[in-house]
């Protein structure tokens, strides 16, 4: 009976992880499959023949190659401010210990937890205030706020890992502080820096609630692209430019294994909100 | 001095941003909501006196059921998910091969850096009309058009991101119990399947909670997901502001239904972290 009973937990364990994983795979491949439909229509499930019309539709469209412009140059500017402001407010933060550190961190990091759509919203309505319509700067100072905290949490999360002990040694030896942290502390932070950089740059291609409230008519990113595309139109160069994100993240997620190797992110806990 | 200087120096730039970029939108977003709106403009006149109305009108039952709505949603799914994925989490943890340890892990970070756009045209695209809608709902004898088939396939679109992030959250907290402990029930009489509910489970009870937490607020600010999978049929509160916006421009009132949001957020993340933090403390 015990046995019995081990043994049915052990197969429904089993079935649950395969379902889990039709579940999570099935419907990308569905969407990589129809990217490669020949009809020239939204037709059903599964193609009759492939071909690439969809892919030559896609980077023949300006409206689309607009959106990924933008998205791109966005997703670096903004990658790269967050990432400065992140990696120098990290070092103070590291440096120093008790309350105010424990408050200065946890207002760094609430961005994470206001909801994205109200943070895109009170961005609308500060942003018209100031009458600031130009859409790339309203659309930067959004993907800069939702990508900070990222870089904030992962290089403190770098920093925290390096023995004090080590800059200690080095300022004895004679360095000052500013060379003891260019030749000791950065080197070693190095990854954490460049994971935070990643995430940023991932959030920022991803982000849709924030980006609906700042594009403007002629500045969008591609995701607002796509799902204004997703409402009124029915063919399926959507999914072209679906998997050409898909090719990005996937880009994204070789270099983060190569900066830090993908388990260490766990320990670092940097999904946790 | 010199010190605390570099140490200004160093602030100054988070402190810019969060300061230009949250504070002050948000405390424009507090003012706003207490103003009056009239029907026509876009957002309030300068000098438009205050008002309560943009609160009270949210406790109208057609209001309220965007926000019960979304719990619902939020809550069905996160347990769900939990569901799922503590099994997938405890498989991973316990298995001692590093290389399949290495590809579940690769996998699951793959599936949570995948866009929300992506993964939502995907699921449409599946479960939609030209995927396997008719079969589904045929199955389960509804209308592929009605409305709990929306739900479900909502709630799918939540599923898709929350059973990867829960089995991450939860790998850590079964990392972290002595697996000695089960072994030790068993090797005293019980069954593998009693010692994981006697022992194992509730020594994952703080994990768990975390896991909901984070789960529950994903949920809460969902917008994407409802937007598209919802047809229009399923609505969440960040729909509803996105809605006053694009719609009929009430900025007061859409900045009253983001103020409660926020405190909802805020008092869920603030209510299950004390849960947890108590816990920890009493183990």
């Amino acid at each position: 009976m015990r046995r019995l009973i081990d043994n049915i937990g052990t197969w429904l364990g089993i079935a649950n992880i395969l379902i889990v994983l039709v579940f999570l795979i099935f419907p990308i491949a569905v969407a990589v499959m129809m990217s490669f439909d020949a009809r020239d229509y939204l037709g059903r499930f599964p193609p009759q023949a492939y071909s690439i019309r969809w892919y030559e539709s896609f980077f023949s469209d300006a409206y689309y190659l607009q959106g990924l412009t933008t998205s791109l140059i966005l997703a670096v500017i903004a990658t790269f401010v967050s990432t400065t402001a992140g990696v120098s407010a990290a070092i103070v933060l590291d440096r120093h210990t008790g309350r105010s550190k424990e408050v200065l961190e946890s207002l760094f990091l609430s961005p994470l937890v206001v909801p994205a759509v109200v943070i895109g919203f009170a961005l609308l309505l500060f942003f018209s205030l100031l009458g600031v319509f130009d859409g790339f700067t309203r659309l930067l100072g959004g993907h800069i706020i939702i990508t900070f905290p990222y870089t904030v949490r992962t290089t403190l999360a770098g920093l925290v890992g390096i023995r004090k002990t080590l800059t200690e040694a080095a300022m004895a030896l004679g360095a000052n502080e500013r060379r003891a942290f260019w030749d000791v502390t950065f080197p070693l932070a190095r990854t954490g820096i460049v994971a935070g950089a990643v995430f940023a740059f991932a959030f920022s291609m991803d982000d849709i609630a924030v980006s609906l409230f700042l594009t403007s008519p002629d500045t969008y990113t591609l995701p607002v692209a796509m799902v204004s595309m997703m409402r009124t139109n029915f063919d399926l160069t959507i999914a072209a430019a679906a998997v050409v994100l898909m090719v990005f993240t996937f880009l994204l997620i070789l270099a983060l294994n190569w900066a830090i190797g993908l388990e260490k992110l766990i320990g670092q806990g940097v999904f946790r909100s | 001095m010199q010190k605390s200087r570099g140490t200004l120096l160093l602030l100054l730039p988070g402190l810019g941003l969060f300061l230009a970029l949250l504070v002050l939108p948000l405390a424009n977003v507090v003012e706003e909501s207490f103003r009056l709106f009239v029907p026509g403009r876009i957002g309030s006149a300068k000098d438009a006196p205050y008002t309560l109305f943009n609160y009270t009108e949210l406790i109208e039952p057609a209001y309220a059921f965007y926000l019960l709505e979304t719990f619902r949603f939020g809550l069905v799914s996160s347990l769900t998910a939990l569901v799922i994925a503590f099994p997938i989490a405890y498989a991973m943890a316990r298995q001692g091969s590093p290389l399949l340890r290495k590809l579940s892990i690769g996998f699951l970070i793959g599936m949570l850096f995948l866009s929300t756009l992506v993964r939502v045209y995907a699921l449409q695209l599946t479960f939609g009309p030209t995927g396997y809608a008719r079969l589904i709902s045929g199955l389960l004898n509804v209308s592929p058009n009605g409305r709990f088939y929306t739900d479900l396939v909502v709630t799918f679109g939540l599923l898709h991101y929350l059973i990867p992030i829960s089995a991450i959250t939860l790998l850590g907290t079964i990392q972290n119990v002595n697996p000695k402990l089960a072994e030790a029930a068993q090797v005293l009489g019980a069954s593998r399947l009693k010692s994981h509910f006697t022992i194992t489970l509730p020594l994952c009870i703080p994990g768990l909670l975390s896991a909901f937490l984070i789960c529950f607020t994903l949920c809460l600010s969902a917008f994407v997901v409802p937007m598209i999978l919802g047809k229009g049929k399923v609505l969440f509160v960040s729909n509803l502001i996105y809605a006053r916006f694009s719609e009929i421009a009430n900025y007061p009132s859409g900045s009253a239904v983001a103020i409660i949001m926020l405190v909802i957020a805020l008092m869920t993340i603030y209510g299950v972290t004390r849960v947890v933090s108590t816990r920890v403390i009493q183990d």
